[in-house]
């Protein structure tokens, strides 16, 4: 039995501790938000919050997860400024990496409220997306960078 | 092109009398399709409002990105007077009345969706709120001119009439769908060319989306699929006793594809897959090492037996001229769209049900009929969102298989693909081989213009397995695979791009050689574009510098004057304020006509200590009438950036026969960091609406080409190309 809070909640897995936590979510979570793509720590669409911290959970073992706070694209409740930033921009095509950009970039505001160009990229460069939506995504941050009322800390609130 | 009202009627499958006969819409197969219920308003096939004013369309297309139902709702939304967003949509099921309007088959691909479907979609929009009209005029008593449609209303202008579509649907399902309506005038067009959101943006935002791999019917359990790493291999024997052993596993066993492993979920499948051992029958002979296959299709350019696929003979002398000539060659490619492919399968009474994220539901059903031996009318195919497509998921392979594995476990089934198993056993862009010469006349003048190309035909291998989907199964393979020998020998997707050379030279001859290769080949974004483009426009370029001019005036001399290459040239000329770069700087320029659309582009590098850095990407597009603006410059980026992945870092090698790459660190694609700043005009036309998902991505490559020679004065005749 492992136990975490996900997305505000308490839950316990009785799953094997050296599981990815990316399939402890889809297959026994059924949160199916977050996306496998390449499994290898590669390409970032599997990324979800641990004590706030963007982590790949296709490479995470669900032991790690113990007693910690998981979020996933879920957990963000879809008012979050970048979910609304995301749909302003339209920044999704096929939306298969969107999940794991969304994540990446609130960990990103979260630790940085107003980052510049140059830092955007950098923490981006971590999340491919085939249908090359990035400029839209670095757009799309920078808007929700720019929503002043928005307090970093609500996302853990709930 | 406009559509007569047999036509209309015979594309769309509109059944006249669908309201008086219930809506027993009849297609080929002869299955009425059923959709709603009979208190719907259902005009045709594609439209139904519900009695509670819901409007929902059946979107014949598979979205992968490319923005089709947003594009879908639009042309709708347009005529039938609703807001877009206020359309819902379902994914067509298969059926006749969906098969696109020219290639038949339920299929998205040729960057077509918007071309085929923008009058026919309008005309659904315009009848329905025609026959809505005509249902107020049926209970106010007022006539047409009386009456106005307007945001999901029907009005007087008095104002005592005020009717929303829901208050009308039980007296327009009585009456006569009526047809032949004129279709609005661009002039008061509220959505066509304006709208600017993408209606699928929020389920993308917030994870809800269901992709193919999000599939997951009560008691489905995952499998994992150990398949062969030569292509022409089957499982010879295998020992799971150990993988048998580890918790959570159901069951191994063999199938035509492949070793599956069933298990509780797709971690302990993919570890007890690891355990297993398998035995493959050796592989054939032929040509199973990248450095063969390079050498066959050099040695098959220097050979005999090129089939003619254009041939205008040319007035000068031969003599007169200088020959340049050159020799070019790019790489098999993998799709790599983010989502590996997946399919999941649930065996029915009579036959199954699939979820599947495909680009030809049709294929995917025809496929699962033969591997269950089941009529096609027993399979229903659920299609979902695709995590990316590009060609890849028009293939059905991920569907013969998961449908092979339900068979024998008799449960419900997903089979996941690991990110390996999709780099390895794709069906790859093929590795093309050029030669290509032209003489270059004192006066700028070009003659003589011959491009022999060789390399693997697409369409042998792939449209036998179309056919199969688009004949009567009783058909025998033997007949479709001589179809497809046949049209391999002038393969119409291994020579488009060519062919079509816009330029007015004097003599322009383009042969074709198949030289048939051991491994699966499909269609890739843009197909023979992707690569025919990079020798053309490189080679134009290379004729533009031996007659020692400017490699855009040089274009445009040889564009006739109105041409639409010269305007897209013209305006991302502007764009990029070609000729004017400041010191350190350095353009080239293609461009290139693909899917009915004409794209110019030019890549600006800079040069710092040898070192070469992507700077700027300027794109101007020709698509007609525009749709979405929005994303059409999306889609003009993401081909972009796709390119550029490709022509930096894409290449497919292959060593006994079974492919070398993996993963993403050895298939790099551009990521954020490497991307540069684009910007993209669209230019303007009202000629009808042509393709965009395509054809930004085959003038990147050459453009960057030939910004790399103007940056270092070396000429890179061979794809992935290097950066200083
Ligand atoms: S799936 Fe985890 S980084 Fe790619
Ligand atoms: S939106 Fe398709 S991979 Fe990013």
């Amino acid at each position: 039995m492992v136990t975490f809070s996900l997305n505000g909640r308490e839950v316990e897995v009785d799953v094997d501790p050296e599981t990815p936590l990316l399939w402890v979510l889809r297959d026994h979570l059924q949160l199916t938000g977050t996306r496998f793509g390449c499994g290898m720590g590669l390409c970032g669409a599997c990324t979800v919050h641990l004590d706030g911290a963007a982590i790949r959970s296709c490479s995470t073992p669900l032991a790690m997860a113990a007693g910690r706070s998981v979020t996933t694209i879920e957990g963000l409740g879809g008012n979050h400024p970048l979910q609304h930033a995301w749909v302003e921009h339209n920044v999704p095509q096929c939306g298969y990496c969107q999940s794991g950009q969304i994540m990446s970039a609130a960990a990103l505001l979260a630790a940085n409220p107003q980052p510049d160009e140059e830092s955007i990229r950098q923490a981006m460069s971590g999340n491919l997306c085939r249908c090359g939506t990035y400029h839209k995504v670095q757009q799309a941050i920078l808007s929700a960078a720019a929503v002043a009322h928005w307090q970093p800390a609500a996302e853990d609130a709930s | 092109m406009s559509l007569t009202r047999r036509q209309f009627i015979r594309n769309v499958s509109v059944a006249g009398g669908a309201l008086t006969l219930g809506f027993q819409l009849t297609g080929c197969s002869g299955k009425p399709l059923q959709l709603g219920s009979d208190a719907d308003f259902q005009p045709n096939a594609f439209l139904r409002i519900e009695p509670d004013g819901t409007v929902i369309l059946q979107i014949p297309k598979a979205e992968m990105g490319q923005g089709v139902i947003t594009g879908m709702f639009t042309l709708v939304a347009e005529e039938l007077e609703v807001h877009p967003s206020r359309i819902d949509y379902a994914m067509a099921p298969v059926h006749s009345a969906f098969g696109d309007p020219e290639m038949r088959l339920q299929i998205t691909g040729g960057s077509a969706s918007i071309r085929v479907y923008h009058e026919i979609l309008r005309q659904v929009g315009a009848s329905a709120r025609e026959t809505l009209v005509a249902a107020a005029m049926q209970q106010s008593g007022l006539d047409r001119a009386s009456l106005e449609a307007r945001d999901g209303r029907v009005r007087s202008a008095d104002g005592n009439v005020d009717l929303s579509y829901a208050e009308l649907v039980p007296v327009a399902r009585a009456l006569a769908v009526v047809s032949d309506v004129a279709l609005k005038p661009a002039d008061q067009w509220r959505w066509i060319g304006r709208y600017d959101q993408r209606v699928d943006a929020v389920a993308k935002t917030d994870g809800s989306a269901r992709f193919g791999m999000d599939a997951s019917p009560e008691g489905c359990l995952t499998a994992v699929l150990l398949r062969c790493p030569w292509f022409d291999g089957a499982v010879e024997s295998f020992e799971a006793a150990e993988a048998l052993a580890l918790p959570g596993v159901v069951a191994v066993f063999a199938t035509d594809f492949g070793v599956a492993v069933v298990a509780e979920g797709y971690w302990p499948a993919r570890q007890a897959a690891g355990k297993v051992r398998v035995n493959f029958t050796p592989p054939g002979g032929g040509l199973r090492d990248s450095a063969a296959i390079s050498a066959a299709l050099e040695a098959a350019l220097d050979g005999e037996d090129f089939a003619s696929v254009r041939d205008d003979p040319a007035t000068a002398a031969a003599e007169q001229g200088a020959r340049v000539s050159a020799r070019y060659a790019v790489p098999f490619l993998a799709h790599a769209a983010m989502e590996p492919l997946n399919a999941t399968c649930r065996l029915t009474a009579d036959g199954c049900e699939v979820w599947v994220g495909s680009q030809a539901p049709d294929l995917a059903r025809d496929v699962a009929s033969r591997v269950l031996g089941v009529p096609r009318e027993a399979v229903v195919i659920h299609n979902q969102f695709l995590g990316g497509g590009f060609g890849r998921r028009a293939a059905a392979d991920n569907v013969a298989e998961v449908v092979a594995i339900a068979r024998e476990l008799k449960q419900p089934v997903k089979l996941v693909w690991s990110r390996e198993d999709d780099m390895r056993h794709d069906w790859y862009r093929p590795a093309m081989a050029g030669a290509i010469e032209a003489r270059v006349h004192p006066d700028g003048r070009v003659s003589h213009w011959q491009h022999r190309i060789a390399g693997p035909s697409i369409n042998q291998q792939v449209l036998p397995v179309m056919m199969g989907a688009m004949l009567p199964q009783w058909v025998p393979g033997g007949p479709r695979q001589w179809v497809g020998d046949f049209v391999g020998k002038k393969d119409f997707a291994s020579v488009e791009g060519s062919k079509e050379l816009p330029y007015a030279f004097d003599g322009v001859s383009v042969s074709y050689r198949n030289v048939p290769v051991p491994i699966p080949l499909g269609y890739w974004r843009s197909v023979g574009h992707s690569h025919n483009a990079f020798v053309v426009e490189s080679f134009v370029d290379e004729l533009a510098h031996a007659a020692g001019m400017d490699p855009l005036t040089f274009r445009r001399q040889h564009l006739p004057e109105s041409s639409r290459q010269r305007r897209v040239l013209d305006a991302v000329a502007k764009a990029a304020n070609w000729g004017n770069v400041p010191a350190g700087r350095f353009q080239g320029i293609a461009v290139h006509d693909s899917f009915h659309s004409c794209v110019a582009e030019v890549v600006e590098v800079s040069r710092v200590d040898g070192k070469v850095r992507l700077e700027h990407v300027y794109c101007a597009i020709d698509c007609g009438q525009v749709i979405n603006p929005d994303i059409v410059k999306d889609q003009m980026i993401g081909g972009i950036v796709f390119a550029l992945s490709a022509a930096l870092h894409g290449e497919i090698t292959l060593k006994d026969g079974a492919v070398e790459q993996s993963n993403y660190h050895d298939y790099p694609l551009l990521r954020q960091t490497d991307t540069p700043p684009m910007t993209v005009v669209l230019v303007e036309s009202s000629a009808p609406p042509t393709g965009v998902g395509e054809p930004g991505t085959p003038p990147a490559a050459p453009a960057l080409a030939n910004a790399l020679f103007a940056a270092t004065g070396e000429r890179q005749r061979r794809l992935p190309l290097r950066l200083g």
